[in-house]
């Protein structure tokens, strides 16, 4: 038996060691460098306490880039979840070509963000498909594209991250829909319920667990927006956010404690938003 | 016992694989040859140059260096601008920097700084008066870098484009008022052309489109005394809005590659850039009616900026002297030659290449070494990389997001001033 529990650490050691080594260490180190002015390629540095922190809520490129990530998360959540809800009812209904339009809307999901992001910087580039078409529409594109103007750049990044994320949420939503008991859509029916009463009382309670689920899910990747940033705008037209600002600060200008800081701020920020969310959509049982 | 057993054979082969992993490296060290009595030494070299132009003329150049030093190794490493930066960063502050670096002459102080590069002045000294470009080389009067390939930008003008507007064929603008003229003229023949490529906001690339007019201006960022002078004064200003002026009412806007591509397919008349569009011209055979000239300043000659490639020793190379001696082969003036052939190069540092026929023969590359005359350099302080973000983010306020031009030029002012302060 005691050997049984020897193996089972031995097994278990490669996965604990890396844990701790990549993960635990890590974290741990870059709360500590929160409270110094570590920069990397200088000699040494000092504990400053709170100071990092207080610079950052002065500094006028972090609430910038905070409140980009706000726009951003606010913009897309709700959007990214409805979009997806409305696809999931439309493709768990019976017809022709289903299989193909779920793996049509599930198809960017499996693509790299990066390729993702080249390809719509070429779209929304002045004489690109969709800088065209807004053009045919009358809309007025920005003259230069809509990657390099502030008013256009962090909306138009928004509308991808939309559009590539709608797919994976409606596989999501698809897999709530399919463990909702059909006996439910029956006995309303015989009740005389109508389409929309069955999916006010039947559908949306019993896709709250899914939805709370997609929601923390998007909200925790929304506020670490990072690749579609650093892949079409580098940050500039007013689209940095806050991850970009501490890749800016940690990794172009080495200011690891600075950057150590602002990454705390986002992680308590999250962490807040998740939950806020799970007590806010935190399920009861159907009545 | 069974289990022991596994353990000590996959210990015993993993010792034997490890200690296989190395062969090669101590057969080449233990090869008997005309080396016998001298030392084997390996120079570890990290370059830029991945460019399949000129990569086998460098590698052509190692080679021919090892076959005259039989007991060096030169072994090659190559970076990308996109994060060569913090790759090196990352050697220096781990410790395992390499004998030689390639820097861009904007990094040099920054490293100097730190302590990481090795003074070589003492064994560059009788080269000095035979090099251009010492300035960003030198750190605390210690030399520690060497001039490789210079590099300036100058103005470049779709001739078949001014040709269609009302001005002389023979026009060439000197001042910014002529700048000015030939820019509109070329915007007003409408059909989707631009009269000037402005830069949109990309990092270590906005402000040295600026820098040179407010320089022209006669502005300092830092003064004599390498203290602080400022930003915001009357050049900044000047300067700024002649830019802006150009950038809001005949520009095409957007990334540097992109305005070369327009410049070559004739949709936008005038762009600044670097010899790297000759060799475009050259190595793509475009049929592109143009010319180039110097950068127009408020009077004649303006500025442009001046940058480069340096090579640099790790203060922890154990083999200083070797290092220096191969960075003194690779920017001889004939293999300066070589390489600026093989790349189309403008500007080699050494002044003996400068008159090669090469250069001489080409009168778009006699405007390169003319500008390099009126181009200046950054101010050579460690922490310029971040003084440049806070110029960058300046620019793209007031050029593309509409912020108030004093406001923020003062608020930068203020920002650069803290920072210098706060060091």
């Amino acid at each position: 038996m005691k050997s049984r529990a020897i193996y089972g650490h031995l097994f278990s050691a490669p996965w604990i060691i890396t844990f701790a080594l990549f993960w635990l260490y890590p974290l741990a180190y870059s709360l500590y460098l929160g409270f110094t002015d570590y920069r990397l390629m200088l000699p040494d540095y000092n504990w400053v306490g709170l100071e990092n922190f207080r610079n950052l809520m002065h500094d006028s490129d972090f609430l910038s880039a905070l409140k980009n990530t706000f726009i951003f998360v606010l913009g897309t959540i709700p959007l990214t979840t409805v979009i997806s809800l409305l696809f999931a009812l439309l493709l768990e209904k019976n017809f022709r070509g289903r299989t193909l339009f779920r793996s049509a809307y599930f198809m960017p999901s499996i693509t790299s963000m990066v390729v993702i992001a080249l390809i719509f910087t070429n779209l929304y580039s002045r004489g690109g498909y969709l800088y065209l078409l807004a053009d045919m529409l009358g809309l007025s594109p920005p003259p230069n594209g809509f990657l390099l103007s502030s008013k256009t750049a962090l909306y138009t990044i928004m509308a991808m991250d939309v559009w590539m994320s709608v797919g994976y949420y409606m596989l999501l939503f698809l897999a709530g829909l399919k463990s909702i008991p059909k006996e439910l859509y029956e006995a309303a029916e015989v009740a005389g319920a109508g389409a929309m009463r069955k999916f006010l009382s039947i559908t949306l309670p019993l896709l709250k667990p899914v939805a709370l689920f997609i929601i923390v899910i998007n909200t925790i990747k929304s506020f670490q927006v990072f690749i579609e940033i650093f892949v079409m705008t580098k940050g500039n037209y007013g689209t940095s956010t806050a991850v970009y600002f501490i890749y800016d600060s940690g990794l172009s200008r080495f200011q690891f404690g600075y950057a150590s800081a602002a990454a705390y701020i986002l992680f308590v920020i999250i962490a807040l938003f998740s939950i806020a969310q799970f007590k806010l959509l935190k399920s009861r049982p159907v009545q | 016992m069974k289990t022991t057993k596994i353990l000590l054979t996959s210990i015993l082969l993993g010792i034997l694989i490890i200690s296989c992993g190395n062969k090669n490296e101590t057969d080449k060290q233990s090869q008997p040859g005309s080396t016998e009595n001298l030392e084997p030494i390996t120079l570890e070299w990290w370059h830029f140059w991945t460019d399949p132009a000129i990569k086998p003329t460098i590698e052509q150049m190692v080679n021919e260096y090892e076959t005259a030093h039989p007991n060096i190794t030169i072994k090659l490493t190559d970076l990308t601008w996109a994060n060569g930066h913090e790759k090196i960063v990352v050697a220096f502050s781990s410790g395992t920097a390499p004998d030689i670096i390639e820097l861009g002459s904007d990094w040099i102080a920054e490293f100097a700084n730190s302590g990481q590069l090795a003074s070589i002045g003492d064994l560059v000294a009788s080269d000095t008066a035979q090099y251009l470009g010492w300035a960003p080389a030198t750190f605390k009067d210690s030399i520690v870098a060497f001039p490789w390939i210079l590099g300036t930008r100058v103005l470049f003008v779709n001739r078949d484009l001014q040709k269609q507007t009302s001005l002389d064929s023979e026009f060439v603008p000197i001042n910014w008022n002529d700048m000015k003229k030939l820019c509109f003229a070329i915007d007003s023949l409408g059909k989707g052309i631009y009269g000037f490529g402005s830069n949109a906001a990309e990092k270590h690339r906005l402000y040295k489109k600026f820098l040179p007019f407010f320089w022209s201006m006669g502005g300092r960022i830092f003064g004599q005394t390498d203290r602080f002078a400022g930003f915001a004064g009357d050049q900044a200003y000047k300067a700024l809005e002649f830019y802006k002026t150009l950038n809001d009412s005949c520009s095409m806007i957007d990334t540097q590659r992109r305005l070369e591509d327009a410049f070559l397919e004739g949709i936008v008349g005038v762009v600044i850039s670097g010899d790297w569009l000759l060799k475009r011209i050259h190595n793509e055979n475009r049929k592109l009616d143009f010319y180039t000239t110097l950068i127009p300043g408020p009077k004649y000659p303006g500025k442009s900026f001046l940058g480069g490639e340096y090579l640099s020793v790790s203060k922890a190379s154990k083999n200083r002297e070797s290092a220096v001696d191969f960075i003194k082969f690779i920017t001889s003036p004939e293999n300066q030659v070589r390489f600026c052939k093989a790349n189309y190069s403008a500007n080699p540092s050494s002044k003996v290449a400068t008159e090669d026929g090469f250069f001489t023969s080409d009168i778009n590359l006699q405007t390169f070494t003319k500008q390099i005359r009126q181009a200046e350099a950054p101010p050579n302080d460690p922490q310029w990389v971040y003084i440049e973000d806070l110029i960058e983010k300046c620019l793209e306020r007031i050029l593309f997001e509409g912020k108030p031009m004093a406001e923020t030029l003062t608020e930068t002012n203020r920002k650069i001033q803290e920072y210098m302060n706060s060091r």
